[in-house]
Formats: structure tokens, C-alpha cells, sequence
């Protein structure tokens, strides 16, 4: 990879700044950050992945309602469990400032898609509501209220009636809420 | 199909990455290294540098934590007046005061006048004979090594910050506006898009659950809302009409109320001589008062006036509140500009004094409301009135109160160059306090949604009336009035103005510069160039209001186009068994230009129509 894990080279940074939307300070931020989820023995690995559990020790993530989904959706490995310095700079790359509506929308697409088929059914806005508004028993919606809600969504966002919401329907609706940019991002 | 289909994306994604690594790694740089070297010495200065400038931000990510993006709006705006003052006072400084103190430091002042702390105050005394105020510049010919035209600074580097100003707030209005008013839906604020907009950049735990606690109020509140199809009866319709129509009158006749109070109060009050210096004061803590007190008053209206949305809500209180400020200082304006420029003879001076005692207690009077308003709500609520509960931070309030001040800085410039110097001090001073004062005493917002249409609404209203107002008076007095007689750099002259014809005269002289002769008397003195103008901006206007028609009319024909195509698949997937390549002929004869192959339900499934720019990078080639 041409770097330790405890010190960047000079060409990667620049290759990694290139790569995605962050800035100098924001990728040695970001690396200082992640090696220190790290465990020990990892520090030494050629490309080292800092285990789930440790990346959700993060204070911006810690109490975030969606860190399982947002470690699941950016992890490259094969049980998509923890995340490599270079899935870290994705997520935080999606999350910054000056990333794009569309990659922004895209990305939320795909956390809050629970079941990883590409479309947003019913079960996935169940999930999703609530994850937003509690898990406990008190706080959930009654049934009815779910059902109620979950037809106001899709009669707002499927366009084309097919009982689901596809990427690009959740891009128009999110095209069309402006507050989405400004509230989709984390800072390190 | 799931997991199969990810997998696939995850090595399109990884292998795009190592390409581009790959292809890096293998450019030939050696002899490219200095020339690297040295932009990547000068992005390390320039990126510390922008780091230095980056005021603040550990507090503001603090805040944004806590209580939300609408709360730090309030913020950000408050930093982005700071940087406006801070330029306002490099310039003003640079190019207007260091000449004049360069040319002659000490200041004039006549034996019997010493520094008392009073001057702190009201502006007058010492004060007046300082370059604070306008009357403390003069035109004499300079006999230092350079010859420098203090009256074309003066009037230049106003004209010029008022300009930039303009266009700096104008620019930023516009964008704003495009993308928070045009591409927004105007039913919006549905359940959905209060799903969808859920802040990440909230951190703090509590705030969190805070949070899910008010979505999920909220989404009740919106499901509610809906089913019961708010139909009321004629009676009740007019029953509303007419409270709406009372409490609009009566706000404002408050407002009318007041200003002729102010007016009543200056006209018999406000003779400025230096023996009754502490008289002066009234007028500015009676206006301070009033811009403290009925506000208050306006916000129990809402307790009567029920409107449709909460959003009309503030709609009309901003409203209120804006006439309210306005009229008060349209009445000092007018009184300034009428009176007070035919009776005195430095009246310039006397005017800056005024300005400078209208900032010095509001000064005072925002710290009073922010101890009233949170401090002394935070203990009613817990420990009398536990009903009321712990106050919300009233960002829309705040940030009038902003505009307001920054209203008096504007309108004050030309009176008292110096007059930032007190602002930057207020805003600073007022940046800590507020946060002390949310973090200590307040709650996050309970209704969430909105901040960027309300941040829009706010550098509208910083536009105009704030800036459009001042920029206005500013305009009238160096147009139309007399400079005063006696004192300061344009004396003599028949108005302000008049330094420009004086200096254009004296360009004829020079054969180079007849360019700007020519554009001077054909340009800026011709009617018909404005005329001609404005007659094209408006026929520019007139095309894109029709362009944008026609667009909405396309977007529903559109919407409809999908809707049919979706059901004729539906039932063609059922009739016969090769319905793709009928299906794709069908749309993209109709919609291939656009782009819309993405909402066929064909590509459902598969991630294979990725956005060329997606996955965390800038620019990437995809596989084809």
C-alpha cells in the first residue's frame, strides 16, 4: 500500500485527496482517528481493518441511529464486518461537506435499505421508521399508525406505483428537499 | 439477488481504485518533484491559512451536535456578519483613518473638553472631535511626500464596501434561493422528507433521543393532519379571517404607534447641546425598549391566531417584526435627514453620535433579552411554572435582532467611519454569550424541517429591507444634501457627489485618461444607458419566468408518461412473454433523451446504472 499504518506517504495523501472529497487535514485527521481503533497487533498488518465494535466506539457515530447500517453498507470485506483505512475515508468522503447531492442520496439509499435488494419495500420503511422514532415498546408506532404512515410515503415517492421506492424515485424526492445536503454529513 | 448483486459493485468499485493507483504510481514524477514540492508548499499555507480564518469551529460543531443545523444557522450567519465588519473596518481603516491620522494625529479638541466616561455612551464630548465621526476629516491639501485626496477616498471606499456588500448578500440570497426555495416541494414537508432529512451531524446522546422523541411527535402530528381533512365551516372561516384581520391591525398600528412616539420624542427632546449630554440618551433606550418589548408582545398573538402551518406562523411574525424595526428607523431617518441636517453645523457628526448611541444600547438591550429570554424562562419553567418547561432557542428572534444591528452599521458608515470597530466588538462579545446562554439554558427545537428555507429567508430579509435601506439613505444624503459648512472632508462642495464631477473636470486635463471622461459623462450620467438596461434585464426575466412554465409543464407530463408506462408493463409482462424489447422500444422512443431508462422498473433490481460520479469519488471510469 506504500504506507504503515502509523504514517501516510506524501504520494498517497495526494492520491487519497484526489480520490475523494476531502481535504489534506481532513485524510491525517481521519488516519490518526482510525489507527487509533486499531488493535496492536493489527497496527503491524499491511492493510489493516478495524473491527466493528471499535469503529462504533467513534463519538460521531456512537449515538447515531443508523452505525450498524452506515460500518455495513461501507465495508469492503466478504462478511462485511469492519472497515479498512480506505472504506473509513469513503464513508467520511460521502459525509463531508462537499460531496455531491448524488452520491449523498445514493449512499442513503443504501443505508437505509435493510435488506440489501436494491429497492426500499415495506419492511425496510418499517425498519427505518423505527430506527428514527425509538425501540422500545412505548415508542413505536402502533401498527396502524405504520401502516397509515407507510402508504403517506409511497403515495408521496413511488412514481411509478409499483409498491416500492427505487434509487431514482428516492433521488427526486430528495432532490426536492433541500435540507437533505446540510443534515446528511459527518465531521471528524 | 442481494448479496450477489453488491458483491459485483464492490469490485467495480475496488478495481476503478487501483487502476487509478496504478496508472499514478507509474507516471514518470521525478522530474516533476520541485515543481511539486513547491505547490504542495504553497497549499500548505494556503490550507493553514483558510484553517485560520476557519473562526470557530470546534464551537459551531458543538453546537450543530447539540441542537441542529436551524440553531447553528443562527450561528454561521452571526460569523458571516463578524467577516463583513471586519472588512468594513480594514478598509475603512486602511484607506480612510491612517491617511488622515498619518497627516495630522492629534485631535482637535478645545480646551474645555476632557474625557469623561460618559463619552463611552452617548459618542458625544471627546469623542466628537476624534476621526471617529465624519467631522474629523479635512480635505486640506496634504503637504506629506504623496499628494492623497482625502475626498476621494472617503466617498470612494464607501461607495466601493457598499457595493461589494451588496453583491456579496445578493449572491448569496440568489443561490440560496435556488436551491432551497425552487427545486423544494411546495407540499413538502411530509413524512417522508421528515424521514429522509434525519441529522447525522447530531452526536450528542441525548439530543439524539431528544430527537427521535420530537420525529416521532412530528410524524403523528403530520399523519393527524392528513386523515382529518381540515374542511371548517364558513363560520368558522370567517371567525378566523376576522381574528387574523384584527391582530394584523392592531400590530400594525403598534408599529405606527411607536414610530410617531419616536418621532414625538425627538422632535421636543433632541436639541444635542454638550450641556445636556445625558438627555441624549433617552431616545436611544426608549427605542431599544420598544424593539425588546413588542416582539414579546407580537409572539402572544399566537396564542389567539391559529394558522394553517407553523410555517406561516413565523411567516407573520418575522413580518411584524420587520415593519415594527423599520418604521422606527425610517422615523429617526427621516427626522435625521430633515431636521437635523438644516439646524446643526457639523450635523454629520451629530448623526454618527446618534447611530453610535442606537448601537451602544442595543448592545446593551440584546444582552437584556438574552437574560430574559433564556435565562430568566429557563427558571420560570423548572421551578414555577414547570408546565411551560425548558425554553427553546427563538432563532428567528435572534437573527432579527442580527439584521437590525447590522442595519445601524450599514446606515452608519458614512457618518462614522469607524463605527465596525464597535460592531466587531459587539458581535464578539455577543457570539460567547449566546452560546453560553443556549448551552446553558436551552433546548433543541422540538419541530424539525425548514432550516434552509428560513436561512434563505433571513439573507432575504438582510437584503432588503436592511441593506437596500441604508444603501438607500446613504445614497440620498451623498446626492441630495448639503455637506455641512464647517467640518469635514466635503466642504464647500454642493453635495457629496460633487467630488466626482470636480475630479472628472480635472481628468479632461489629461489626455490619458480621457477614456474615463467619456464613460463618466456617457455612462454613469446618462439616463437613457439605465433605461436601456433595465428594458433588457426585464426581457431576460420575461424569458426564464417562461422557460421555468413550460419546464413544470413538462415534469407532469413526464410523471404521467411513467405512471402509463409502468402499468402498460405490468399488464404486458402478463400478456406475453418477450415484452423487452416492445417495452424499451416504446420508451425510449419517448423518453431516451431524458435520461429516464432509471425509473423503468426493468432496472430495478440491478445496481448496474450507477451514477458516474458515485461511490465517494470524484471521477471515476466505470466499466462500461
Amino acid at each position: 500500500m506504500g504506507a504503515t499504518a502509523s504514517h501516510l506517504g506524501k504520494d498517497l495523501l495526494s492520491e487519497y485527496q484526489e480520490l475523494t472529497f476531502l481535504t489534506k487535514q481532513e485524510i491525517l485527521l481521519a488516519h490518526k482517528r482510525f489507527t487509533e481503533l486499531l488493535s496492536r497487533e493489527d497496527k503491524n498488518l499491511p492493510d489493516p481493518r478495524a473491527p466493528t465494535e471499535a469503529i462504533l466506539t467513534l463519538p460521531e457515530l456512537k449515538s447515531n441511529p443508523f452505525r450498524e447500517r452506515i460500518v455495513r453498507v461501507f465495508s469492503t470485506s466478504e462478511s462485511r464486518d469492519g472497515l479498512t483505512f480506505e472504506d473509513f475515508l469513503d464513508l467520511l468522503s460521502a459525509f463531508s461537506d462537499s460531496a455531491t447531492l448524488e452520491i449523498k442520496s445514493h449512499y442513503a439509499f443504501r443505508i437505509f435499505d435493510f435488506d440489501d435488494d436494491g429497492t426500499l419495500d415495506e419492511n425496510d420503511l418499517e425498519k427505518l421508521v423505527n430506527c428514527l422514532t425509538g425501540e422500545t415498546d412505548e415508542t413505536r408506532l402502533t401498527p396502524d399508525e405504520m401502516k397509515q404512515l407507510i402508504s403517506n410515503i409511497l403515495e408521496e415517492s413511488d412514481i411509478d406505483k409499483d409498491g416500492t421506492v427505487n434509487l431514482s424515485e428516492f433521488q427526486h424526492v430528495i432532490s426536492r428537499s433541500p435540507d437533505f445536503v446540510s443534515s446528511f454529513k459527518i465531521v471528524l | 439477488m442481494g448479496p450477489v448483486i453488491c458483491r459485483d459493485n464492490i469490485s467495480v468499485l475496488i478495481s476503478p481504485r487501483n487502476r487509478v493507483l496504478a496508472s499514478k504510481s507509474s507516471k514518470k514524477s521525478r522530474h516533476l518533484s520541485c515543481l511539486a514540492d513547491c505547490s504542495e508548499r504553497m497549499s500548505l499555507v494556503r490550507s493553514f491559512t483558510l484553517q485560520a480564518l476557519d473562526l470557530w469551529q470546534g464551537t459551531m460543531k458543538e453546537v450543530g451536535g447539540s441542537f441542529g443545523s436551524s440553531v447553528l444557522s443562527y450561528f454561521l450567519f452571526l460569523k458571516s456578519l463578524l467577516l463583513l465588519n471586519v472588512f468594513s473596518f480594514v478598509i475603512n481603516f486602511s484607506f480612510i483613518t491612517v491617511p488622515m491620522l498619518a497627516y495630522d494625529h492629534v485631535p482637535h479638541v478645545p480646551p474645555n473638553v476632557t474625557f469623561r466616561g460618559l463619552e463611552l455612551l452617548t459618542g458625544a464630548g471627546y469623542f466628537r472631535y476624534t476621526v471617529l465621526y465624519y467631522g474629523a476629516y479635512r480635505a486640506d491639501s496634504s503637504t506629506g511626500l504623496v499628494h492623497y485626496n482625502i475626498q476621494l477616498a472617503y466617498f470612494f471606499t464607501i461607495a466601493a464596501y457598499m457595493v461589494l456588500c451588496g453583491a456579496a448578500v445578493l449572491y448569496s440570497m440568489a443561490s440560496s434561493f435556488k436551491m432551497n426555495y425552487v427545486l423544494s416541494d411546495p407540499v413538502g414537508g411530509g413524512s417522508w422528507q421528515l424521514l429522509c432529512t434525519w441529522d447525522f451531524s447530531v452526536t450528542n446522546e441525548k439530543a439524539v433521543r431528544q430527537r427521535k422523541n420530537n420525529l416521532r411527535i412530528q410524524l403523528k402530528e403530520s399523519m393527524s393532519e392528513r386523515s382529518q381533512g381540515t374542511s371548517l365551516t364558513p363560520a368558522e372561516k370567517m371567525r378566523h379571517f376576522g381574528i387574523h384581520l384584527g391582530a394584523w391591525f392592531i400590530s400594525t398600528s403598534m408599529a405606527v404607534g411607536c414610530g410617531n412616539a419616536i418621532y414625538y420624542l425627538t422632535t421636543n427632546t433632541e436639541d444635542w447641546s454638550p450641556a445636556r449630554e445625558a438627555e441624549t440618551l433617552l431616545v436611544p433606550f426608549v427605542v431599544s425598549l420598544i424593539n425588546l418589548v413588542v416582539p414579546l408582545f407580537y409572539s402572544l398573538f399566537n396564542k389567539f391566531e391559529l394558522y394553517s402551518s407553523q410555517r406561516r406562523q413565523i411567516y407573520a411574525l418575522i413580518i411584524r417584526n420587520v415593519i415594527l424595526k423599520m418604521s422606527i428607523l425610517g422615523i429617526l431617518c427621516y427626522f435625521w435627514v430633515n431636521e437635523v441636517a438644516h439646524k446643526f453645523l457639523c450635523w454629520e457628526s451629530m448623526v454618527g453620535q446618534a447611530l453610535y448611541r442606537l448601537v451602544v444600547f442595543d448592545f446593551f438591550f440584546m444582552m437584556l433579552g438574552s437574560f430574559f429570554g433564556e435565562f430568566l424562562s429557563k427558571v420560570i419553567g423548572t421551578r414555577w411554572i414547570p408546565g411551560l418547561g425548558v425554553p427553546e432557542f427563538d432563532v428567528a428572534r435572534n437573527v432579527l435582532d442580527l439584521i437590525y444591528a447590522q442595519t445601524l452599521a450599514w446606515i452608519g458608515i458614512y457618518f462614522s467611519p469607524l463605527l465596525p470597530v464597535l460592531q466587531i466588538f459587539k458581535f464578539l462579545v455577543l457570539f460567547y454569550l449566546k452560546k453560553v446562554s443556549l448551552i446553558q439554558n436551552c433546548q433543541p427545537p422540538r419541530r424539525v424541517g425548514r432550516a434552509a428555507q428560513m436561512k434563505t429567508i433571513f439573507i432575504a430579509l438582510l437584503f432588503f429591507p436592511s441593506f437596500v435601506g441604508s444603501l438607500s439613505l446613504v445614497a440620498y444624503t451623498s446626492w441630495s444634501l448639503t455637506p455641512s459648512r464647517f467640518c469635514g472632508p466635503f466642504k464647500g462642495l454642493d453635495s457629496t457627489f460633487s467630488v466626482v464631477v470636480v475630479w472628472m473636470n480635472s481628468l479632461e486635463k489629461v489626455p490619458a485618461a480621457a477614456w474615463a471622461v467619456w464613460v463618466y459623462a456617457n455612462v454613469v450620467r446618462s439616463e437613457i444607458f439605465y433605461f436601456l438596461v433595465t428594458i433588457i434585464i426585464l426581457f431576460i426575466t420575461f424569458v426564464f419566468w417562461q422557460v421555468t412554465q413550460g419546464r413544470k409543464l413538462l415534469i407532469l407530463l413526464l410523471r404521467q408518461q411513467i405512471v402509463n408506462v409502468s402499468v402498460c408493463f405490468f399488464f404486458s409482462k402478463r400478456v406475453c412473454g418477450c415484452w423487452y424489447p416492445a417495452l424499451s422500444y416504446f420508451c425510449h422512443l419517448n423518453i431516451t433523451r431524458f435520461r429516464f431508462q432509471r425509473f423503468l422498473p426493468i432496472y430495478r433490481s440491478s445496481f448496474a446504472l450507477l451514477p458516474p460520479s458515485s461511490l465517494g469519488r470524484k471521477r471515476q471510469d466505470l466499466p462500461a
